[in-house]
């Protein structure tokens, strides 16, 4: 009986847990206009957003008045919470899944959630023309690999063109020098690229061929050896079929339009040209296709193919139809990832657009292109609850993050961050402590003149 | 002439050291009278009696009537335990001790020189992996059972320890070869084999080849073709053997022999997150597994319990690195680990996982013991420490009914100690390895080459 | 050749004919910086220099006069380190001219090596840095021939100018130096398995100390190779040769210029500090970020600091998020003095919004604009010419809608020594062409 009151209890409060208000917020909802309101979040979705909600008894009230309430922030292409970032030694790695790379020890996690960045797109490295798979995950910090896996997220492939691909193993590409010139690895120069992905979806389409042959076969009850599965054409084979997204790490506007093409030829869609820093070039070609473009707001002269680079790449392509998303490409620590949200007003600064455009290049927009907008992008009713609260206009170099919400749990609040670094400092000083006195403790045992020969 | 007399005096004095540092007696009928015998299996015998005849433990007991003519061993003042298991070890390959020369693997003459008997050898010679096709780093056909030699100097060491059994792998490359289960003694390699199928070693430290695959996820997907590779390889063999004339003849492949021939996987998981990557591999491997390392086993011990994960734990302790820059420190989270490392066995334990423990990383095999009394020291119940080197192992391996404990029938593996054996005083005064009795050298340096010297070839980084 | 020339010259024709360099700001709202904005008043610049700033001043004769009505006046902001001009494409070692090969190099000079036709000049100066003090040393990431302990003396430059020596503010404002570190290397957090895999293999920390001291003992020897030079001709010793790098020492032991040393962490600022001041000269230190309990001496050593970008992640796992954005407003706190740069050409432009970065993180507004604009000029020895906008100065002035450390603002007009300067450059010029594009 006891146990059951404890259970009904239990079971009460939970309900009550499960429902929190945000209130009197500047809310941007990127999708549906900026207002002063609230919103209240059930089970982890937005159940209500607008200028006047029912707030019911119980709830756990978030007050926002005077902040600025904008959804998570979406990094469509990243290297973070990775513990290795390219299988580069062949120039077709599609067999290889960066999910399986994923540590969800990596301070980057915290960093990039304390930057308002909620949902990140972790890929692959760009050394090879075909890399391998990437990952899509929320910061849900203090969870294992598999609780970080935003696992609605449609499965991606990184390609890659240009410098990265041709120099890697290759000194003929200006790479570092290998012996012999039967170790170089093929492609060495933009023709080379186009001709490696031109043979991988081949191969892919053989392969496709081969297990509908096979099918067929066993249907008709024919003695007939099945097609061996294959790690590297699966993936590809998905690509073809539609049902994983393309990634392409690309430069120059020669070699977009390359790719552009060989997409045409093999009928896929919905590609991510990423970095793409010559997009303006070709934006007319992108948008024809109906690709879309995630790049950065003012990188640029880093490398020759960047030479032409400019910081209104991203309002050219927008201004000529194409779907932008700015990016962070971290690698390591989350450095460019936690102030997505100032870089996004660079595309004010360069190009004249609106503030809601700014902020949809980092919420809605990659959510589209990465197809998770269903859930993750905008503060809309039924959509998860992946909330930032800033204490000032989040496009402006004054604000900073002060919470952030995943599913409606709060995983990042800035008070609680700041009062913990005191206690934090306290126990590693209290272990390092106890380490000198264990060494000091052991030294005569562990140094026997008995054990290493000199 | 005077060639081959100098030849036959180093012979003689060669076997003479032999026989009074290694063997020293070998009767068939023994009995240890009156000593304490810790059975592992069963309650200890405050005052009992081990009979052993030809190498089998044929009684044991408080009261057991001691066969006429038995060499009898008094037992006063000795406690007798199972002899000690190294779960996943390299002892009794002398190249893994850094100590052979590369041509001494070539062994029986009739094998091809294994890539794992010379490190680094076959990274020269091999030509750049371009795909799973090339089977990089990849000898599952080679078998410990094929390169254990009784001249592996670290032999004598180890039972010195304690220990009179090894479950030793080849390590070089990424499929390694299979391990054998063998017993410290004998006088050839054939006598020291117990078991030549105790599973295949895989390793995620890329060595012994160039080019695919290069990064961890490299290695994962190429393990994950090659059990792919394996499997189609024996649907195809079965198939061409029903209908020769209407499936092409499947290409003999000995490394997908070598596949299909282990029993099990050992695969490296020092961390939860090495954990989780690992038994998603082996859910796509459908092969039986053991995880070795398990170094933060503290925090993995209710997933491995949940899985029925069975484990050979590192005992190399992490500890502060001696050189380390006196202005830096390290991280809250390796801080931890270090900290907490040590109360892996008593976490397994507590969470009922079962375990054994591997000398890898670990210089001397006495060493061994002393890394698990920190265990202790940190609440490891002595009773688990010494499963955990003795029964757990022959479980872990299938092995129980012949190794592990001091049992009618067992193999007559012991060690005879004048005192606890977790106590850094105790002397071990002998042991019985297949009822082959053997007094330990007094503890003196290892020479050079000795293996226990300078690092084996097993090095830190397979710990994983 | 001479089409090419031409061509230059095309390219770089400034928006008014003629060079003139007196004008008149009217009814602007002023930041001089050195103190309170002063809102509604006008500046008059006259040949260069601000000639006055008051409510009531009239342009006199056919001096040109901008309308300022809702516009801001501030100083050009100035960059305390970038290698502009000798570096183009970091990536591209054909077009980088920092870090020269040996170990001391006190006799280089960055300013001969400026480019001036460098397309990171009008890119940078379009988001209102009109000064820069260019580097000869590599500052990581570059790709120059080496990485010496001294590598030459830092110049200060205007981003404006047909020539180096037109652009050239001041050729020796510091001589750049990089503390030795111990460099016994190795991955954080101890993962064995990652180590193994990248083969890191460390140094061991007595050998990599035992280097560091072997290269601070000589970096000790060369100055008293200076010193004693120095002695030997002001005495007019006999059969003294000429020494190019002993002579490029002279000024620096006379206090005349600084070292500026490169040292991020505690214990090389220690050490530098400790120098420093047994070789009595004067010190500025750079590319600070650990200073640990050396910042109270900073502050009260009055030895200044130029910080590197904000935009970087924190340094060790364990540090707070924010480490890189708060630690100017701590520096401030304690009352150390510094100023920005962005330490490479990428993102020079950038400059403002790193000092920015840092305000929400507790570093005061004011500091922060001091921190591009005037502390740059004191901590250069440059302050009564540069750094804000005052009477007498030189006419280094931007012209805003707004606040340039937020991003949104745009820069409406540059004056570098009173001269109007083009706000194109490569960008907008492919901006407005490919935006036109049919």
């Amino acid at each position: 009986m006891k146990a059951l009151i404890g259970l009904l209890t239990m079971a009460g409060l939970c309900c009550a847990q499960n429902v929190t208000v945000i209130q009197n917020g500047i809310i941007h909802t990127v999708t549906k206009g900026t207002f002063t309101g609230s919103i209240v979040i059930r089970d982890g979705k937005i159940a209500e957003v607008g200028e006047k909600v029912m707030t019911p008894g119980g709830a756990k009230i978030v007050d926002a008045t005077g902040k600025h309430v904008m959804p998570g922030i979406i990094d469509a292409h990243t290297h973070i919470a990775l513990d290795s970032i390219n299988e580069g030694s062949i120039s077709v790695s599609s067999m290889v899944d960066i999910g399986q790379m994923l540590n969800p020890e990596s301070k980057s996690i915290y960093q990039a959630l304390a930057g308002g960045v909620t949902t990140a797109n972790t890929m692959h490295g760009s050394a090879n023309s075909i890399g391998g798979q990437n990952v899509v995950f929320k910061m849900r910090w203090g969870n294992n690999a598999d609780g970080l896996v935003f696992k609605e997220a449609k499965p991606s492939l990184k390609m890659a063109l240009g410098e990265n691909v041709k120099r890697s193993g290759n000194p003929q590409g200006g790479g570092f020098q290998m012996q012999g010139t039967q170790n170089l690895r093929y492609p060495g120069t933009r023709m080379g690229v186009e001709d490696v992905i031109r043979d991988a979806y081949t191969r892919a389409r053989e392969y496709q061929k081969e297990i509908k042959e096979y099918e067929a076969k066993k249907a008709k009850g024919e003695v007939a050896l099945p097609p061996k599965r294959d790690l590297q054409l699966e993936p590809l084979v998905e690509v073809l079929e539609g049902k994983r997204i393309v990634h392409a790490h690309c430069y120059r506007s020669d070699e977009i339009l390359m790719l552009l093409r060989v997409f045409d030829d093999f009928g896929i869609k919905g590609v991510v040209f990423q970095h793409v820093l010559e997009g303006y070039k070709v934006a007319k070609e992108i948008a024809a296709g109906g690709h879309s473009a995630s790049t950065f707001s003012d990188w640029w002269n880093y490398k020759i193919e960047a030479a032409d680079a400019i910081p209104y790449n991203a309002a050219i392509m927008q201004k000529k139809g194409v779907l932008v998303s700015l990016n962070s490409d971290d690698a390591g620590g989350a450095e460019l990832g936690r102030r997505l949200n100032t870089e996004a007003a660079k595309v004010m600064k360069y190009g004249g657009l609106t503030e809601e455009e700014a902020i949809a290049m980092i919420t809605i927009n990659p959510a589209r292109q990465m197809q998770i907008d269903k859930w993750v992008g905008s503060i809309e009713t039924g959509k998860d609850a992946d909330i930032v609260i800033y204490d000032k206009n989040p496009l402006s170099m004054y604000s900073k993050v002060e919470k952030v919400f995943i599913e409606g749990k709060q995983y990042f609040d800035r008070d609680s961050d700041v009062t913990a670094r005191p206690k934090t400092e306290a126990k590693k000083n209290g272990l390092i402590q106890k380490e000198k006195e264990t060494e000091k403790r052991n030294m005569p045992q562990t140094m026997p003149q008995t054990r290493r020969p000199s | 002439m005077r060639q081959t007399i100098r030849r036959l005096l180093v012979w003689v004095c060669g076997l003479m050291a032999w026989q009074t540092l290694g063997m020293a007696e070998t009767p068939g009928l023994v009995a240890i009278q009156d000593a304490r015998v810790v059975t592992v299996s069963g309650a200890v015998l405050e005052k009992g009696t081990v009979v052993i005849r030809n190498g089998i433990i044929t009684d044991v007991g408080a009261s057991v009537a001691v066969p006429k003519g038995a060499w009898i061993v008094d037992g006063k003042g000795l406690t007798v335990y199972p002899g000690l298991i190294d779960a996943l070890s390299t002892w009794g390959i002398p190249e893994a001790a850094g100590a052979a020369s590369a041509a001494g693997a070539t062994g029986r003459g009739a094998a091809p020189a294994p890539p794992s008997a010379a490190p680094g050898a076959a990274m020269a010679s091999a030509p750049r992996s371009w795909g799973p096709q090339d089977r990089p780093g990849t000898t599952s056909w080679v078998k410990a059972a094929d390169l254990v030699k009784p001249t592996d100097r670290r032999i004598e060491t180890a039972r010195g320890a304690g220990f009179t059994t090894a479950i030793t792998f080849p390590k070089q490359g990424l499929v390694a070869g299979q391990g054998a289960v063998v017993n410290l003694g004998g006088e050839s390699s054939g006598q020291m084999v117990v078991d030549p199928s105790a599973g295949l070693y895989l390793s995620m430290t890329p060595s012994g080849y160039s080019g695919y695959p290069s990064a961890p996820m490299g290695i994962l997907a190429y393990f994950r073709q090659l059990w792919i590779d394996a499997e189609y390889y024996k649907t195809a063999k079965a198939l061409y053997a029903q209908n020769p004339s209407a499936i092409p003849r499947p290409e003999y492949d000995r490394a997908l022999e070598g596949v299909l021939e282990a029993k099990r996987v050992m695969l490296p998981a020092a961390s939860p997150i090495a954990m989780e990557r690992m038994l998603k591999l082996a859910s796509e491997l459908k092969s039986p597994f053991i995880f070795y390392g398990v170094t933060q086993g503290y925090e993995m011990a209710d997933r491995l319990k949940q899985t029925a994960t069975p484990v050979i734990l590192n005992v190399k302790w992490p500890t502060r690195e001696r050189d380390a820059d006196p202005e830096r420190v390290d991280s809250l989270r390796t801080l931890e680990i270090r900290d907490k490392a040590p109360t892996s066995p008593a976490a397994l334990a507590a969470a009922g996982v079962k375990f054994a423990i591997s000398s890898d990383g670990i210089d001397t095999p006495r060493d061994v013991i002393r890394a698990l009394k920190k265990s202790i020291d940190v609440g490891l119940k002595k009773e688990d420490a010494l499963k955990a080197l003795t029964l757990n192992a022959a479980e872990i391996y299938g092995l129980a009914s012949r190794l592990g404990s001091i049992d009618k029938g067992k193999i007559a593996n012991l060690v005879v100690t004048d005192g606890d054996l977790f106590d850094d005083r105790t002397k071990v005064k002998f042991v019985f390895v297949d009822g082959v009795k053997y007094i330990p050298p007094p503890e003196t340096p290892a020479g050079p080459g000795g293996g226990f010297g300078g690092r084996p070839t097993a090095a830190p980084g397979e710990e994983n | 050749m001479k089409r090419g020339l031409i061509w230059l010259a095309a390219m770089t024709v400034p928006l008014l004919a003629a060079e003139s360099n007196s004008f008149l700001i009217r009814n602007a709202t002023v930041h001089p910086v050195s103190g309170p904005k002063i809102e509604n008043t006008s500046v008059l610049v006259m040949d260069g220099k601000i000639a006055d700033i008051g409510p009531k001043l009239a342009a006199k004769g056919k001096l040109k006069v901008i309308e300022g009505k809702g516009l801001h006046v501030y100083p050009g902001m100035i960059d305390a380190g970038s290698p502009i001009g000798l570096s183009e494409i970091s990536s591209i070692r054909e077009t980088v001219d920092t870090g020269e090969i040996g170990e001391f190099n006190p006799q280089l000079r960055a300013l001969v090596a400026v480019n001036p036709e460098s397309e990171s000049i009008p890119v940078t100066r379009a988001n209102g840095i009109t000064t820069v003090v260019a580097t000869p040393g590599n500052l990581g990431g570059g790709r120059g021939a080496s990485s010496s302990v001294i590598s030459g003396q830092m110049s200060m430059i205007h981003l404006n100018g047909w020539t180096w020596e037109e652009m050239e503010v001041k050729r020796n404002v510091g001589l750049q130096i990089t503390w030795p570190v111990i460099a016994s290397g190795g991955g954080r957090g101890g993962d064995p398995e990652m180590a193994a895999r990248f083969g890191i293999r460390r140094t061991p920390y007595a050998e990599a100390k035992k280097n560091q001291e072997a290269l601070v003992l000589k970096l000790r020897e060369f100055f008293e190779s200076a010193r004693r030079y120095q002695q030997a001709k002001a005495a007019g010793e006999p059969g003294l040769k000429p020494d190019l790098k002993m002579e490029a020492m002279i000024p620096v032991l006379e206090g005349k210029v600084a070292v500026v040393v490169f040292a991020s962490r505690e214990r090389e600022i220690r050490e530098a500090v400790q120098w420093a001041e047994k070789e009595k000269v004067k010190l500025v230190l750079a590319n600070v970020r650990r200073p640990g309990k050396m910042t109270t001496e900073l502050a009260s050593k009055k030895i200044p600091v130029v910080l590197g970008s904000t935009f970087t992640p924190p340094l060790e796992d364990d540090d707070p998020y924010d480490e890189p954005f708060s630690l100017p407003g701590e520096l401030a706190k304690a009352g150390v003095k510094f100023c920005f740069a962005s330490f490479g050409t990428q993102f020079a432009r950038n400059l403002p919004y790193e000092a920015a970065q840092a305000v929400p993180f507790g570093l005061p507004y004011e500091e922060a604009l001091k921190s591009v604009t005037l502390n740059t000029a004191e901590i250069f020895g440059v302050a009564d010419q540069f750094g804000s906008v005052d009477k007498g100065k030189v006419a280094d002035l931007i012209v805003t809608d707004g606040d340039p450390l937020e991003i949104q603002t745009q820069l409406k007009y540059m004056f570098v020594a009173g001269v109007q300067v083009d706000l194109e450059s490569k960008h907008t010029k492919l901006y407005k062409k490919y935006l036109a594009r049919p």
